[in-house]
């Protein structure tokens, strides 16, 4: 019998009677040949793979994240609730130390889905990694976490969702935004005005082969992670960027998945996309559960992979090169920020369309800029459905100041002729809806 | 008249069945030899019965068992062809493990020819060692078994048994298939002269009747058919138990059933009449294999199990066994020595049992009969806590679909069926530390002879069609054909059916008996460009262990 070098949990929950729409590629089909793949290997019959059973995640959980206009049950289906419950099972088997590490293979996706959710953008309606960190910070008190998002698109849901938050570094490696959906995900995307340098954008041209991502993972991204000293490393798995994905341009293989996985040894990994359903998924999935498993992976490859993988050429290794310099500079090296008095507020607006749900979103954002917290956020939101809500967010470990600034705009917003008013509170650990 | 007969580690217990009652039962002590074990229950079950009158035999016997655990088998050499994944080297077994060129994807297309050179040179290999049993099995046969079928046509001249990995399960599990595949293979000789002995032996005492064997999913299977996979015979004891809790009770809604022996305590779920069933296989010594099994779980605590007590006054029972107990000239104080003490049983020196039990509570102040209680008390809630694990397990189970995550009904048992030796003494314990109901029944300490004679054919079926491509499949029934792509999951259901209810008949199976259930039911639109090509369909039908039919209509 095969024994695992390092004990490993596998959380798998293909949703066989799920689909977004009958002909939509978020299938029940979808990782149907990932379990044949993984049955057929008779990977559970490892000595140090555990498979986990699912459970639903409650309103609870998603309220620590999320605002769902109007509310959780408009906007979530028992899908959705059982793929973000199937990431905390993960980190309960991780953090248990029942097993080393854990990869909770489930569907549908979460990375598009930001902190406030109407609907459905790219696939996505519940952050299924952010579910799980909050409720990882809730329940085991973990503060400093690491996200390495390796999905083709821009994670441009997570970055939304952490963008002020110092304690989580948000890493996503993507197909550069000017040629794919979501359009973002650009270097100077760094992070707000509390936690600038906390998300890293790394934009890889078309065509990115094996050793362009394991180029950027060995002199970018592992360093930055080296700097940050995160407690938790978590990887969004999303597997687009493979040479067979139909909706992508990467140039990426299930052996370079496998060496990712292996070199960046993620206590926690999580499906995201990834739609070359029979000639990518089975193969990659694999590779990482091996990888994860610190078992040999040299004999996992696509059937057409001698035929159809190109090395990735020379123009884009020096278009790599010259990237990885840029940003090793804007991020490992340390500037001079520049000074904000704490109690500052400081704006943004976004315009954010929901391409699945065909929503149209104006955002109006108010961070408070503050020394010792995350600082108070405030996200008031107008949409095509005709909704006008404020939502507000005492953010974990808020300073008095924040917390007694937030029951100020609550009670504010109370007298404003908002449909709806959301008060997070992750000091009390809230939610409140009115 | 039914002949039930079960080959246990220390004794054969056999019985007779006529018209749902219960004749006569015999217990033998189990000899090293078993063919000379079996001869030896059968003449004294049957001396005072005309031989005519039988008209079936079942026999739960550990034959395949002990091949494999004493190592018996016979050089077996196996052909794999892999293709991409785990490395196959990490899967060898035997003494003759040959890779060939060739691979199927995970749908059963060919992704790397085979080469005919090679596969002879290959054959050439094995048969140069004095090897003439094979075993044949390449990656996701069950998809598509066209190169294990091919393999064999090539090397067919070369050997006198070839075993194909596809049809010894429909079940995806590439290292499952090739081991079960071997001991298939490795199996065969020794099966074979152990059912001609048998039959022998049946014979020379005028048996005619139809014969067949238990198997570890609590069905059976005609001896001369048993033959075809002679490692589904192994490890039917557990089984046997089962079927006999299943026999001597009606076990309506949500049973727990316990067999309470010297050195071990059985357990296993029944929910409405049928026994739960384990996803993959037994593991049978080293080897993890394809061969299904009862959902059966099995604690290191009995009633000859050694008793330990600490300076805290806490009882340690099992799980090892160091002989016979006190009253019958053992060492080291047992459960069976506190019933004793307690007057719930009447075997051996009532003296010497009381002695070890006062020996045995003197260090934390107890007198005997105090001693012997709490020792009754700790076995009750002892197996009450596995039994707990045990559920757990169960409802811990994967679930692929949100239907079971929300809507399927937990595993609760409602109430207890104890049989075993000790099975009288320990139920008041066991019950009220699990505060449910329990039912000691009439013979529950011949349980599984008796279970082992009233146990039906079994069998299962795996249906895949891909419209797609164009085909359809049954790996264990060695059936393929093509389809057009109008072939829909009405089509597959009656094609499956009438393939079950022939391979049940293949089986011994009666016709009257032959009832099915559906227990997997799956139906993919396959999706490329945001279109529909195709449909996968997957259909698993099985008949499930459960009992003669005369026997039910004695409910």
């Amino acid at each position: 019998m095969i024994k695992a070098p390092r004990r490993t949990g596998l959380v798998f929950f293909p949703a066989f009677d799920w689909a977004i729409s009958p002909t939509h590629p978020e299938r029940e089909e979808r990782l149907l040949y990932t379990q044949d793949q993984i049955m057929e290997e008779g990977i559970l019959d490892i000595d140090g793979i555990e498979e986990y059973r699912v459970r639903p995640a409650t309103f609870e959980d998603i309220r620590r994240v999320h605002f769902c206009i109007p509310n959780e049950e408009a906007v979530t289906t028992k899908s959705h609730l059982i793929s973000a419950g199937g990431c905390m099972v993960a980190a309960d088997a991780v953090l248990t130390g029942e097993v080393e590490s854990a990869f909770a293979l489930v569907r549908p996706p979460g990375h598009h889905a930001r902190t406030v959710v109407l609907g459905n953008r790219g696939f996505c309606n519940i952050n299924i990694e952010a579910v799980m960190i909050e409720y990882i910070r809730e329940k085991y008190g973990i503060n400093r976490i690491a996200i390495v998002d390796t999905d083709c698109h821009h994670g441009d849901g997570t970055q939304d969702i952490y963008w002020h938050d110092p304690d989580t570094l948000f890493i996503s490696i993507h197909q550069d935004g000017s040629t794919l959906y979501p359009g973002s995900g650009f270097p100077d995307e760094d992070g707000g005005p509390n936690a600038r340098g906390s998300t890293v954008n790394i934009p890889l041209p078309p065509r990115t082969g094996e050793k362009g991502f394991l180029f950027v993972l060995d002199e970018l991204v592992m360093p930055i992670l080296d700097k940050f000293k995160p407690e938790l490393i978590i990887n969004s798995a999303g597997q687009d960027n493979h040479f067979n994905d139909p909706i992508t341009n990467m140039n990426f293989s299930a052996r370079g998945y496998a060496a990712l996985t292996s070199r960046l040894r993620p206590d926690l990994a999580v499906l995201e996309g990834g739609y070359a359903v029979e000639n990518a998924l089975p193969y990659v999935n694999l590779g990482i559960i091996l990888a994860m498993a610190g078992l040999d992976t040299s004999f996992v490859k696509e059937p057409n992979y001698d035929r159809d993988y190109q090395e990735q050429p020379e123009t884009i290794t020096r278009y790599i090169e010259d990237l990885v310099r840029d940003l090793k500079d804007r991020f490992l090296k340390d500037h001079k920020m520049p000074y904000l008095k704490s109690g500052q507020i400081i704006s943004r607006t976004k315009e954010i369309y929901y391409d699945t749900d065909g929503i149209q979103e104006s955002q109006n954002e108010r961070i408070r800029s503050c020394h010792d917290c995350a600082g108070l956020l405030s996200i008031e939101s107008r949409s095509s459905l005709g909704l006008h809500t404020m939502a507000i967010r005492i953010p974990i470990r808020a300073c008095d100041a924040c917390q007694k600034m937030g029951s100020l705009w609550y009670s504010k917003a109370l007298k404003n002729s908002f449909d709806y008013v959301y008060l997070q509170n992750r000091v009390q650990n809230t939610y409140e809806v009115f | 008249m039914i002949l039930g007969l079960d080959v246990g580690g220390t004794h054969t217990d056999t019985v007779l069945i006529d018209n749902n009652e219960i004749l006569a039962v015999n217990k033998i002590p189990t000899e090293s030899n078993l063919v000379q074990t079996l001869k030896t229950a059968i003449n004294q079950a049957i001396s005072d019965v005309d031989p005519f009158q039988i008209e079936r035999l079942v026999f739960s016997t550990t034959m395949a068992t002990n091949a494999i655990i004493q190592n018996q088998l016979v050089e077996t050499g196996m052909i794999i062809s892999a293709g991409p994944g785990i490395d196959p080297h990490l899967f060898a077994v035997g003494p003759a493990y040959s890779l060939v060129e060739g691979s199927l994807d995970h749908q059963g297309i060919e992704t790397w020819p085979l080469n005919k050179k090679d596969i002879l040179f290959a054959a050439g290999q094995i048969k140069n060692k004095g090897i003439k049993t094979i075993g044949i099995v390449s990656k996701f046969s069950v998809h598509n078994p066209i190169h294990e079928i091919q393999i064999k046509k090539w090397v067919t001249k070369e050997f006198q048994h070839i075993f194909l990995g596809h049809s010894v399960s429909g079940s995806l599990n590439f290292p499952r298939r090739i081991t079960t595949t071997y001991l298939n293979a490795a199996l065969s000789k020794m099966h074979n002269e152990f059912t001609a002995a048998l039959t022998k032996i049946l014979d020379e005492k005028g048996c005619h009747a139809p014969k067949f064997i238990l198997k570890p999913d609590g069905g059976t299977v005609e001896l001369s058919k048993s033959n075809l996979f002679p490692a589904r015979t192994a490890q039917s004891g557990p089984a046997a138990s089962v079927m006999g809790a299943l026999a001597l009770d009606k076990c309506k809604g949500t049973t727990l059933a316990l067999d309470i022996g010297g050195t071990t305590t059985d357990m296993a779920v029944i929910v409405d009449g049928v026994p739960l069933r384990t996803p993959f296989g037994i593991r049978l010594g080293n080897f993890h294999t394809l061969i299904r099994s009862l959902m059966t779980h099995s604690i290191g605590l009995g009633g000859d199990s050694e008793i330990k007590v600490n300076k805290n006054g806490i009882f340690k029972i099992g799980p090892l066994r160091k002989g016979r107990p006190v009253a019958l000239g053992g060492k080291v104080p047992t459960p069976t020595d506190a019933m004793i003490t307690l007057d719930l049983l009447n075997i051996g020196s009532k003296t010497a049992a009381i002695k070890a039990m006062s020996i045995l509570g003197a260090s934390i102040d107890l007198d005997a009969k105090s001693t012997a209680e709490h020792v009754m008390l700790e076995m009750g809630n002892a197996i009450a806590q596995s039994v707990k694990s045990f559920v757990n397990y169960i409802n811990s189970r994967p679930v692929y679909t949100i239907k079971e995550v929300f809507y399927e009904q937990k595993i609760e048992p409602e109430r207890l069926v104890i049989i075993g030796g000790p099975a009288s003494q320990l139920a008041k314990y066991i019950g009220e530390s699990l505060n449910l109901p329990y039912e000691v029944p009439a013979h529950a300490e011949m349980a599984n002879a008796i279970g082992a004679a009233l146990a039906r054919v079994t069998t299962e079926i795996t249906l895949q069609a891909d419209t797609r491509r164009g085909t359809v499949i049954i790996p264990e029934a060695c059936f393929s054909k093509a389809i057009d792509p109008a072939f829909d999951m009405d089509d597959a259901v009656r094609l499956a059916s009438s393939t079950i209810r022939e391979q049940a008949l293949k089986f011994g199976a009666d016709p009257e008996e032959i009832e099915f259930s559906v227990v997997e039911k799956q139906n993919f639109n396959m999706i490329r460009n945001y279109s529909r090509v195709g449909q996968n369909i997957r259909l698993k039908l099985c008949i499930n262990p459960g009992l003669l039919p005369e026997w039910k209509r004695n409910f």
